[in-house]
């Protein structure tokens, strides 16, 4: 099918945080595509076609008739779709791209580092092994400010309760002394990312958030841990 | 491999400088540019307002992310580039020319002295 660009009816929308929504795109009749999990759509609304952002999918591959895109208020379009998208309006979306795909093989461990809503593509890589039962061990390592911003928590945390391959780890960045968390505070580093890895030669890496954690980890893992570069892919700003 | 011209001064978080005497021209580089990927809104800050340096003053926009884009410098804005506003992909194309953001009096030059030359940017750029 060619890649052609659709008008899709939004057809659900979920406020994950106060500042945080995911759109639910309705595929129009007939539209039936192929695409990978970890993908990314761009979008525009019909009035300002000249004005397009790309959102990674938070939907997996195995969901048909529909994508799903979570989106964080930032920017002109973040702040239009978070504050005034709803039920029933219409945006332009071009077919999923990118290279930022998940190695669901069997003997394969995916590290997936994220901050802020550069965990949403990991959503689509976790709920794509888990409705197919894979073997393959997905551990998220999730830095954020605080509490309040963890997005999908419950879901990742009722998908821990399905996946026994999956982790969702979650460290908190700027909490105060006294909130009760009883997680993990502080950025990420070195230490915690190898003691998650078991077998470091089947360990594939995956960044995505801003770029200076995309850049920082980037740099952890090739330079400090000597990881090859083939064994990971990033996305800044995802 | 970014170009970086050499009679700019640069700042850490990508914006350029050109000082022509007491007034400055301000814009991102190409760099910059290159990480935002193909840039579709920009928000420049009114003209006479008073901007200090490290300040958010403006909005860039691409198909991946929005960025506060910083004043390297204190001072006046006392022009914006109203072509990169109707024409953003000029950004992109253009960094170091029709791209340009604003022009601003300076009121404490010394701090155009101070930002990091091209060499000096250059090792920031390729620490990456």
């Amino acid at each position: 099918m060619a890649k052609i660009i659709a008008e899709m009816v939004i057809d659900a929308v979920t406020m994950e945080l106060p500042d945080t929504k995911t759109v639910k795109f309705k595929w129009p009749d007939g539209y039936d595509i192929d695409f990978k999990t970890g993908q990314f759509i761009t979008v525009y609304w019909p009035d300002t076609p000249n004005y397009k952002r790309a959102y990674s999918l938070s939907s997996c591959a195995l969901d048909r008739g529909f994508f799903e895109v979570t989106v964080k208020r930032d920017g002109k379009m973040g702040t239009r779709i978070v504050d005034w998208a709803r039920v029933g309006d219409k945006m332009s979306v071009i077919p999923p791209t990118g290279r930022f795909l998940p190695v669901l093989e069997p003997n394969k461990h995916l590290i997936c580092i994220a901050g802020g809503s550069g965990v949403t593509p990991f959503r689509g890589f976790v709920r794509d092994a888990t409705r197919r039962k894979l073997d393959t061990k997905i551990t998220i390592l999730y830095s954020v400010r605080t509490t309040n911003d963890i997005i999908f928590n419950q879901e990742f945390r009722q998908l821990e309760q399905e996946n026994p391959n999956f982790k969702f780890q979650v460290t908190c960045t700027r909490l105060p002394e006294t909130d009760p968390w009883t997680g993990r505070r502080g950025r990420i580093d070195i230490e915690w990312v190898k003691s998650h890895i078991a077998d470091m030669a089947n360990t594939v890496f995956y960044a995505c958030g801003p770029t200076e954690l995309v850049e920082n980890t980037e740099h952890m893992v090739v330079h400090d841990m000597g990881v090859p570069k083939a064994q990971m892919l990033l996305e800044k700003w995802g | 491999m970014s170009n970086v011209p050499s009679d700019l001064k640069y700042a850490k978080s990508h914006e350029w400088v050109r000082v022509q005497g007491d007034t400055a021209t301000i814009g991102i580089t190409d760099h910059a540019q290159h990480e935002l990927t193909d840039v579709v809104f920009v928000e420049l800050p009114a003209v006479n307002r008073q901007v200090q340096a490290g300040e958010a003053c403006a909005v860039v926009e691409s198909v991946k992310t929005a960025s506060d884009i910083y004043s390297p410098v204190s001072g006046q804005i006392l022009e914006i580039n109203k072509s990169v506003v109707d024409n953003p992909a000029l950004v992109n194309t253009e960094p170091y020319s029709g791209g340009w953001f604003y022009k601003i009096k300076l009121s404490q030059p010394a701090e155009a002295e101070s930002l990091m030359n091209p060499d000096q940017y250059k090792s920031q750029i390729e620490g990456h």
